[in-house]
């Protein structure tokens, strides 16, 4: 089986030739023997080359997220089998929006729509967990829209601001 | 001594204090908001309370409520843990006209220290050094005379401050006015105080503050000192003991001890307390303030010293004598404290409340982990998000940095991010190593830092993991996939079938 994985932008081709406990797979061109296990839910035990290794795997519904040792990888993994949707870039340099990266409440908006913005100019202020952030642009360009009012409630990813 | 006592606190240092109750043989009493019908605290207790919304101030912070649960439940003590109450005068005096002893200082001592200027006054009174500045509440206007006076950096504080809220170094003129504005705004939102004193910023300054224990019989010794440099936002992040510098320098710890015992006694203090020192690159040491209560990091000084500081509350409030005196204190290897917070360090130390999907827990040789979470528990998004307090003990500083970062790897914690792996690499930075601490270490720690790159083996078992994750999740939803065959054959097979 193969499934295409994008890792860290660079998407590489995993092949599964057998499946675990001995589990074969060829990686980078490469081809690889492991012994697999799931002695815990979400938690894959990896012998190779004589090193243990535990993965552990949580799901987001966009990626995959694989924590080894501290290390954290978020990996897309498309499947050839199931090609659907899973496209789409979008256009270079067109519109970006600013999203809350955590749940919290708008104290202060500090632009306005039409005005132009630098990158890493502050756009606005949410507290969350009596932390106050300023939330910067992340690159310049014009503020077409303010999706939040101040002293509203947003959550993660509720957009808050949007670039062109 | 007390039968039961009240815990007018939440999350871990509630947790702390019901683990020490519970083995002096008292009983324990959570309170606990909306949002913390599940949490630790109120599991582990004997009994619980429900006092109110998740918002604080219709909760924790309503004396009231308190004394009510208190009444209700037979609680003859409370104990107010860090934050919220503990440092609140009206509160200890509420306790006292209730009849149920607060376990602290007296109300007196706490308004002595806990307003900033009231305690410069009193720490020069008793002869303690501190650092240029005003004594008072100041207006914008004032703030720009002292700038003119005694020029820049200066910093902006929050008279009725703490834990960074409300504070602003301003390195220019052109910058005050802004930053004036938005420390008084802080201040207000955080303690319905929005006034503003100034002194004079210490460059490249270290945090190292006294630990103190008194009893109501006149009795005071210090504990020694914690360094707490290594911070962000102006909040502690790892703590150690003994501190570095004083390491090299044994003096500094009996000067540092006898000014802050002096200082203490100032205002008549019993019970825990802490001074707060900033001790500049010439070794000299300002009083900057007292903290009227028992600290976060505390864990550190008992691993030294072998004491129970919880016990020591309960037995002093209780009127007890203190059971030894300043010839016994004995300090024996090191300690360090790191506190695990939901956020992501990479990212401007963002907040990351969630819920919690894994959960393991470093162990063995030397480790103290104080805790409030479980696999399944949510981070609320309405208190502080300190999941933890990781502690170790070893004979040298050197050992105890390896069995810190040894710990911290055994660490996991899935479904949120968490700055475990930031400490690791804090730890191991040559400057922290060599004991070169100063507040301003951790921006310039990311100035010469990268995140950690992965070993590059684990690529591809990150990508091992994640595919055959995929293909389990892929066959176990895929309609009649067998009864009870493993995942991995039936995947296969249906591969087979392709």
């Amino acid at each position: 089986m193969k499934l295409r994985l994008i890792v860290g932008g660079a998407e590489e081709e995993l092949e599964l030739l057998s499946q675990p406990p001995v589990c074969r797979f060829r990686w980078q061109g490469t081809e690889h023997e492991a012994n697999v296990e799931m002695p815990e839910p979400g938690v894959y035990s990896v012998l190779i080359d004589g090193r243990s290794y535990d993965a552990a795997v949580e799901h987001r519904p966009d990626v995959t997220v694989v924590v080894i040792d501290g290390h954290r990888f978020e990996i897309q993994v498309r499947d050839p089998r199931r090609w659907s949707r899973q496209s789409g870039s979008r256009g270079a340099g067109a519109v970006e929006t600013l999203s809350a990266p955590m749940p919290g409440k708008v104290v202060r908006v500090l632009v306005s729509p039409g005005d132009a913005v630098e990158a890493g100019q502050g756009l606005l202020v949410v507290e969350a967990m009596k932390m106050q952030n300023e939330l910067k642009a992340s690159r310049a360009g014009r503020v077409s829209v303010i999706h939040a009012r101040e002293g509203a409630t947003v959550a993660a990813g509720e957009p808050l601001a949007t670039i062109e | 001594m007390f039968r039961k006592i009240l815990i007018a606190n939440r999350g871990e240092i509630a947790v702390r204090v019901i683990r020490t109750l519970r083995e002096m043989g008292i009983g324990s009493v959570a309170v606990y908001s909306d949002a913390d019908r599940t949490s630790l605290h109120v599991r582990m207790a004997d009994e619980a309370e429900h006092v109110g919304p998740s918002a604080s101030s219709e909760s924790y912070l309503w004396i009231d409520k308190i004394l009510d649960a208190a009444k209700k439940h037979g609680a003859e003590a409370i104990h107010p843990g860090y934050g919220f109450l503990s440092e609140n005068a009206e509160f200890a005096a509420a306790c006292e006209d209730a009849g149920v002893v607060f376990i602290g200082p007296s109300a007196a001592s706490i308004r002595a220290m806990g307003s900033k200027t009231d305690a410069r006054r009193n720490a020069i009174a008793a002869g303690t050094p501190v650092v240029p500045g005003t004594d008072h509440a100041i207006s914008l206007a004032e703030a720009v005379e002292f700038g003119r006076e005694h020029g820049y950096p200066l910093l902006l504080k929050a008279v009725a401050g703490g834990g960074g809220k409300g504070m602003r170094s301003v390195y220019r003129a052109a910058e005050l006015e802004s930053a004036y504005r938005n420390a008084a705004s802080e201040a207000e939102r955080a303690f319905r105080n929005s006034e503003i004193y100034v002194e004079k910023l210490i460059e490249r300054p270290r945090h190292i503050e006294i630990q103190l224990i008194g009893d109501r019989h006149g009795n005071m010794v210090h504990l020694g000192e914690r360094e707490c440099s290594i911070q962000r936002r102006h909040q502690k992040v790892v703590e150690e003991s003994p501190s570095p510098l004083v390491a090299l320098h044994p003096e500094m710890r009996s000067a540092m001890g006898e000014a802050a015992v002096r200082a203490a006694r100032a205002v008549d203090y019993y019970n825990a307390g802490t001074i707060e020192f900033l001790v500049d690159p010439d070794r000299r040491f300002y009083f900057l303030e007292m903290n009227t209560r028992l600290q976060v990091e505390h864990p550190v000084t008992e691993l030294v010293t072998g004491l129970d500081l919880v016990r020591l509350q309960v037995e002093v409030a209780a009127g007890g004598r203190l059971p030894f005196t300043q010839d016994h204190v004995r300090w024996s290897g090191s300690a360090i404290e790191c506190r695990i917070y939901a956020e992501d360090p990479y990212n401007n130390f963002l907040p990351y409340p969630g819920t919690l999907t894994r959960l393991d827990r470093p162990m063995g040789p030397g480790v103290r982990l104080d805790g409030c979470v479980y696999t399944g528990w949510t981070v609320p998004l309405e208190y502080d998000p300190l999941l933890a307090k990781l502690a170790v003990w070893a004979g040298t500083r050197e050992e105890t940095i390896a069995r810190m970062i040894r710990a911290l790897r055994e660490y996991d914690v899935g479904g949120i991010r968490t700055n475990i792996g930031f400490f690791r690499q804090i730890l191991e930075d040559e400057e922290f190593r060599a004991g070169h601490l100063h507040t301003g270490f951790i921006e310039e720690f990311f100035a010469r830092n990268r995140p950690p790159n992965a070993p590059p083996d684990f690529a591809a078992i990150a990508a091992l993991a994640a595919a055959l994750d995929h293909v389990r999740r892929e066959s176990s939803q895929a309609p009649a996939a067998g009864n009870g065959a493993s995942p991995w054959l039936t995947a296969g097979r249906a591969e087979l079938l392709r």
